[in-house]
């Protein structure tokens, strides 16, 4: 066991520029995919746009010359610009902080949505809402009680699947649905407080909706985003030992009770913000995470990074579906990403 | 040890609930109604109903405001927390809301029919209600002139015929007075908001539908099928409305969806609140929505 470790950790330092090279390479490729998406989806949805005209406008930030009318413009820079935006980073913060969960934990199936973290967010982001109102004053309450209430239900959950060696997967699982489930009840209660006309809008952003976010709400989320993302990143390291087990991390050197406060905390700004701006977008954190596993291997220098991308694309391409399958009617995100991603998860469980 | 304990408690509870239910069940078929006839209800069920209904629960507030505009509103025994017109329904023991009647409540006050409108989903909820033998009559109004019908069946079905027709034909009239104002109007193009952010609407299905086209506009989602449904904003955007209708009332405030805020209606300032009242509510006050909805959108046709 622990020549194990020492030889690993030498492997490590070995392959430390090697890593990052490789690192480097697949977020080229993930962001060149991921630009392809932004242009494939701002040309998408239920008003057709000249496609030239479109990307002509897009690469020249906006100019006039391009021949889009003032009202195609409107529609590709204040309407589905913004949402692509907010996809981006809701997918990305998802995918991150699922990473993170999983790598942490050393759990598969640690996800925000399955361990009930985004319903935590969600009554935050309810309790605000329903207790401090809709109006734009009061708007920075809502991600804040998000980032609360994902941060309390992660502590919850862990502290309830923890035992003498950790916390083992099945305790896990079983600590997240008694917390979703606890927390579901909790959102019941909430909408019945709530005016009858404001339930069916809810209903619709609890299932994860990318649509109704303001402006300054879509900046905490990029910011969020991002923030959340380098912090789970440069925490890479000390993730993969922990990995080896709490014990052999300790061993090697890693603060482990500072690494988890670090990404309990940065998941949860990631989870918070995300939640706070287009409700609970589900299965994201597990899928995407184990598809870029598969890939590219369970490194999270390369993990972290390339899932956050990979997410960002995930959630566009949803949210395209989403918008376009009905139109000019929408489905919620959520329903697009669950559709998706529990075949994915069961197939996982069944090969796990 | 204590497993042939609990199953004689088990046993033992399960005795008292079953003789319970065989004394409830008996104390319902005692006053066997004598006279009953079947009808069939506006979602194509057949209710068999008691000749003259002498408690009636509503579970809408607009099939209330039925019950009260056909003479019957003495013999309302129940109604919802949102039954709130006329003033008399407010003293009118509540039942719950519209999407959480207590099944309890409604039980004590032995209805003989209970009114249901296919607005609040009742679905289980009716069945369990008719499990015990209790008349559920659901109605399913679309436009104005489903109103007018279900106006007129509840006449029937709680024998008020004749103020249910005199009722319906003050409706006409004021309809076609609105109707015959705005005749040679250029009809305006209308975007009926249900909520802002995110962006719902009226489709085809719905009366707001209807009523709009009544008043002398056409709605811009009129084509779109379902009755209320998430829209997208960028097709919102498109749309040009003339005009912009939202119900005002409840904890809403006034507010236009952020991709309607470059459209003519909000450049003409053409954007008018009605109360929800009179536009959420497919019931005989649905006609003072049509009024109101008609003097915003052609002002001049009632300069009188």
């Amino acid at each position: 066991m622990h020549t194990m470790t020492i030889a690993g950790q030498t492997k490590m330092a070995r392959g430390a520029r090697s890593t990052l090279r490789r690192t480097l390479l697949i977020c080229l490729a993930l962001l060149v995919g991921l630009l392809l998406v932004i242009l494939f989806s701002s040309v998408t949805g239920s008003e057709r746009l000249p496609v030239g005209s479109s990307l002509c406008a897009l690469f020249s930030g906006g100019n006039s010359s391009c021949g889009l009318t003032p009202e195609q413009s409107a529609i590709l820079f204040d309407i589905r610009l913004p949402r692509i935006l907010l996809a981006a980073s809701v997918g990305a913060s998802l995918a991150a902080a699922g990473a993170g969960y999983q790598a942490l934990l050393r759990n598969p199936l640690a996800e925000p949505y399955l361990l009930g973290i985004s319903n935590g967010a969600a009554v935050g982001t309810m309790v605000a809402l329903v207790f401090f109102g809709t109006t734009g004053a009061t708007e920075w309450l809502r991600p804040v009680m998000a980032f609360a209430g994902a941060l309390a239900s992660t502590f919850v959950v862990y502290q309830l699947a923890r035992g003498r060696t950790g916390a083992s997967p099945e305790k896990l699982i079983l600590a997240g649905v008694i917390v979703t489930t606890f927390l579901s009840s909790a959102i019941v209660f909430i909408t019945t407080l709530m005016d009858a006309t404001r339930i069916r809008t809810f209903t619709f952003w609890l299932l994860g909706d990318l649509s109704g976010a303001s402006t300054s709400l879509l900046w905490v989320s990029i910011i969020a985003a991002l923030v959340g993302t380098i912090l789970l990143a440069l925490h890479s390291r000390p993730l993969n030992l922990l990995m080896l087990g709490e014990r052999d991390a300790f061993d090697l050197g890693v603060e482990v009770e500072r690494v988890r406060l670090t990404v309990f905390l940065a998941a949860s700004l990631l989870v918070g913000a995300s939640v706070a701006s287009s409700g609970s977008v589900g299965y994201v954190g597990l899928v995407v995470p184990h598809l870029v596993r598969l890939s590219v291997g369970s490194d999270n220098r390369t993990t972290i990074p390339a899932a956050a991308l990979a997410g960002a694309l995930f959630v566009i391409l949803a949210d395209t579906i989403a918008r376009t399958v009905i139109s000019p009617r929408e489905l919620p995100v959520g329903a697009i990403t669950a559709l998706i991603g529990a075949p994915l998860f069961i197939f996982l469980l069944r090969r796990g | 040890m204590s497993k042939q304990n609990r199953i004689i408690k088990i046993c033992a509870l399960a005795l008292i609930v079953s003789a319970l239910a065989a004394s409830c069940s008996s104390r319902r078929d005692a006053p066997a109604q004598t006279t009953t006839r079947e009808v069939i209800d506006e979602a194509g069920k057949r209710v068999r109903i008691p000749a003259r209904a002498e408690r009636i629960i509503t579970l809408a507030p607009n099939l209330t405001e039925i019950v009260y505009g056909i003479g019957a509103g003495d013999r309302l025994v129940g109604n919802t927390t949102y039954c709130d017109y006329p003033a008399q329904a407010k003293q009118v023991a509540k039942v719950g809301d519209t999407l959480q009647p207590n099944i309890e409540r409604i039980i004590t006050l032995r209805p003989d029919i209970i009114l249901v409108s296919t607005a609040s989903q009742l679905e289980t909820f009716t069945k369990q209600i008719e499990e015990r033998g209790i008349a559920v009559f659901v109605t399913d109004p679309h436009d104005l002139e489903g109103v007018f019908r279900s106006i007129k069946s509840l006449g029937d079905l709680l024998g008020q015929q004749e103020q249910a027709e005199k009722l319906v034909s003050e409706l006409r009239s004021r309809v076609s007075a609105v109707e015959s104002a705005v005749k040679d109007r250029p009809p305006v193009r209308v975007f009926y908001q249900v909520s802002p952010q995110p962006l719902w609407t009226a489709g085809r299905k719905s009366w707001i539908t209807d009523l709009i086209r009544r008043a002398g506009g056409r709605s811009v989602t009129a084509e779109v099928e379902g009755e209320w449904m998430r829209y997208s904003d960028e097709a919102a955007l498109a749309s040009h409305p003339d005009a912009i209708i939202m119900a005002t009332g409840g904890e809403e405030k006034m507010e236009v969806a952020p991709a309607l805020q470059r459209s003519p209606a909000v450049q003409n300032k053409r954007v008018y609140g009605i109360s929800g009242d009179y536009l959420s509510r497919p019931g005989p006050r649905l006609v003072e929505g049509l009024e109101q909805i008609a003097r915003a959108l052609h002002p001049e046709a009632f300069s009188r």
